[in-house]
């Protein structure tokens, strides 16, 4: 066990002030854990999963009413998936509220940013591979989004969809990119990510000369931690399976007029407001892209914070980035709040 | 640090043994694979003791879906039925050509009566082309009685009738008040309408509107039947027929329904309204021991009215002083008699009977002459046997061309 290559992403040891819960937030390792549990789980649901237009949602009902265990499968499988897009997003605003995106952690911000880009890309390609009603907003608004790009929007749609239309070549590449492309690329991000973590010197903290305490945490109370981590996020995946199944919806005829669910998923819900602002390119392509620029020129246009100020909540050095995100995140979650509670979605 | 992990670990221990026990109430799959389909479902699971709708249509051949629609993989209520076509009614008319149609079921060949669907979008049970026509014509709408409007649009290519197409009629296009109050109050007597609220008129919709029963009937076992909702049957009574005739009056001055008032107990009693005149037949029979699939589900041709449709009368069974009935002697193991007998065998027809068929050549399936050249006519929904016997030879003083049933009432209505 000793040279497992295990011990080169995790860490030996860690400072203790920064190994608390309260500083983390355990985001980052709850990532990892439900990772895992979504690759497993994936994994055993294509057993059972028919990438074609005419039988995707009744594979997806064999797997929720007939395989055994199968609805427990999915449902783990949507559930850690949501929870993956809130801990990244936790993750993401920790990283800025204590600063830690400060030189050398600049690439690593940028690294994980990818990696919540491609979670993002996840969930949603894993949400149309149900090809069932339910999607309808998401297959037919969303992917009408890439259109209004000017100049390369029809060919990235073309790319995209396969073809002047969704159909079957949508519902396959939307396969490929979520069991092969998109792991693929989580793989290697994530990896590179978690290694960057140990080469950027662990967790970011203030020099050793700087620290109130010089106390660290040894490997195995970090092991303990994270396995307490995942009995209790484990848990609660169990319970949110057991009581809230994943929703399902009856398959999408070709050629019907039956329009489905006209809510985005989640996730998008800030964006289908957005959308009833006007220009579906402006509201729908170019804000969120802005945003995602700004979160990704973070550490270039942002004051980095004093090495002395690392490694707590808040520091003085980067309010601006604070103040900044905050009031981002503010107007997703009252956008998704308008969304949800505006009548005619 | 290790005792909040056991601590946690029983946790989680406990919410396994919950998922364990939450995987053992979930019932046990029940797949069946219809032969007509040939693609398994699982609606079994829920409704196994659900009884089988008819003989005519075997679960084992049929299944479910291929009537009812809805996710036939699907163990979850709300998602199983979502899909279903008509809600519990399949027959509905808005959806029955999917459900019931077909080049081998219910909208088959003309020629071998098998094209139900087409004939029942025409009749006017469906289009109540008779009451539209008259009302609109009374209040102006419509210069005379010609029919150009039904409940909704149908057209016959091939009519018979000079009648090619029916416009839809749309209430909101009307100018005149009494046809808005016509459109609230009165349509609610056609196989596309949901009926009235009440229990007398209790009635599914489309096919199932005359084919299930909606109230106990009697059998032909001699006893009551109680009403099973998932049936089809061609054993009709009247009390079926009554969920929408006999039921009450329309006034026309107020344009309303007025039910009517008496409480009927008996058969005799319930059979019609108090006003109403009627023959000993007319009451002890079922309305579908005389009246035809035709005059009942239309013959494929669009009609003005039921006036136009209906045509049996006394005559067609008891002839008149100067003609024997019409009859025919059964040579065709295929004739279409062996084949309605077939569905409600009230009857035991053999290569050789003479039935009576009707002025337009339909078999009164139920009927056979005997060799004293009277006849037995076996009630469809009750199996009773009747005998009776043709008017000529007798001392009736009827004139040959007075054959409307007010005619034979003068001498033969039953008082009550």
């Amino acid at each position: 066990m000793r040279h497992n290559f295990f011990y080169h992403l995790h860490p030996p040891t860690i400072p203790k002030k920064q190994a608390r819960f309260r500083y983390t937030l355990g985001a980052g390792g709850l990532a990892v854990f439900l990772s895992l549990i979504l690759l497993v789980t994936g994994i055993l649901e294509m057993f059972f999963y028919v990438p074609a237009v005419e039988q995707a949602a009744e594979s997806v009902q064999t797997i929720a009413y007939l395989v055994p265990y199968g609805d427990l499968i999915r449902n783990l499988h949507f559930w850690a998936a949501q929870f993956l897009l809130v801990v990244s997003g936790v993750h993401l605003l920790r990283v800025i509220f204590t600063g830690a995106y400060t030189p050398p952690r600049h690439l690593n911000t940028l690294i994980g940013l990818g990696l919540g880009i491609t979670v993002v890309l996840m969930d949603f390609t894993g949400y149309i591979l149900r090809w069932d009603e339910g999607i309808f907003w998401a297959l037919v608004t969303g992917t009408n989004l890439v259109k209004t790009i000017p100049l390369i929007g029809n060919t990235i749609y073309r790319i995209l969809v396969g073809g002047v239309q969704p159909g079957s070549a949508t519902l396959i590449r939307f396969y490929a990119w979520h069991i092969f492309g998109l792991t693929l690329v989580s793989v290697v991000l994530g990896v590179w990510h978690i290694f960057r973590v140990r080469r950027d010197g662990g967790i970011a903290a203030p020099p050793t000369s700087q620290r109130e305490s010089r106390k660290r945490i040894p490997r195995h109370t970090l092991i303990q931690r994270e396995v307490l981590a995942m009995l209790l996020a484990g848990s609660a995946l169990l319970i949110l399976s057991i009581f809230s199944p994943a929703p399902i919806a009856a398959p999408i005829i070709t050629g019907t007029s039956n329009q489905g669910e006209t809510l985005a998923p989640w996730f998008f819900l800030w964006i289908q407001q957005l959308l009833k602002f006007g220009d579906p390119f402006l509201w729908g392509v170019l804000v969120p892209s802005v945003i995602l620029i700004i979160f990704g020129l973070t550490p270039y246009i942002f004051p980095s914070v004093d090495d002395s100020e690392l490694g707590r909540w808040f520091p003085a050095g980067n309010r601006v980035a604070q103040v900044s995100t905050g009031l981002i995140v503010v107007f997703m979650i009252v956008l998704t709040l308008l969304a949800l509670l505006s009548p005619e979605t | 640090m290790r005792r909040t992990i056991t601590l946690a670990s029983g946790f989680l221990f406990l919410v396994l043994l919950i998922v364990g026990w939450q995987q053992s109430l979930r019932p046990e799959p029940h797949p069946l694979t219809p032969q007509l389909t040939g693609q398994v479902e699982y609606c079994l699971t829920c409704h196994a003791d659900l009884p089988e709708i008819s003989p005519s249509h075997p679960v084992e051949t049929f299944g479910c879906v291929r009537c009812h629609g809805g996710e036939r993989l699907a163990l979850d209520a709300d998602l199983a039925h979502s899909t279903m076509r008509g809600g519990a009614n399949p027959s509905d008319l808005s959806v029955v050509e999917q459900s019931c149609g077909g080049s081998k079921c219910h909208s088959g060949d003309e020629a071998a009566a098998r094209d139900h669907i087409q004939r029942v979008r025409t009749s006017v049970q469906a289009t109540y082309t008779g009451a539209i026509t008259n009302i609109r014509y009374t209040f102006g709408a419509q210069p005379d009685l010609s029919p150009i409007m039904g409940i909704h649009a149908v057209d016959d290519e091939k009519t018979a009738t000079g009648i090619a197409a029916l416009s839809a009629f749309d209430p909101s296009m009307e100018t005149n008040p009494a046809l808005e109050q016509f459109a609230q109050n009165c349509l609610t007597c056609h196989l596309y309408a949901e009926p009235r609220e009440g229990d007398a008129y209790t009635r599914f919709t489309g096919c199932a509107a005359c084919h299930t029963p909606t109230r106990d009937f009697p059998s032909s076992s001699g006893e009551k039947k109680a009403k099973t909702v998932h049936t089809l049957t061609t054993e009709i009574a009247y009390t079926q027929c009554n969920a929408c005739h006999n039921r009450g009056n329309y006034d026309l001055r107020t344009m309303t329904f007025v039910p009517r008032e008496d409480v009927p107990t008996d058969r005799i009693h319930n059979y019609y309204q108090p006003i109403a005149q009627f023959t000993q037949c007319e009451w002890t029979l079922d309305c579908i021991d005389c009246h035809t699939r035709e005059e009942a589900m239309g013959d494929g041709d669009i009609h003005g009215s039921q006036a136009d449709m209906q045509y049996v009368q006394c005559k067609t069974c008891h002839g008149t002083i100067t003609e024997l009935p019409k009859t025919k002697t059964l040579t065709d193991p295929d004739d279409i008699a062996f084949r309605m007998a077939l569905l409600n065998p009230v009857i035991d027809l053999k290569l050789g009977d003479t039935i009576i068929v009707t002025e337009q050549g339909e078999p009164l399936w139920n009927t056979r002459m005997l060799p004293d050249g009277n006849f037995e006519l076996f009630g469809k929904a009750t199996g009773q046997r009747f005998l009776f016997r043709p008017v000529m030879g007798t001392s009736c003083e009827q004139k040959p061309d007075e054959q409307a049933s007010r005619y034979c009432h003068e001498c033969h209505a039953v008082e009550r």
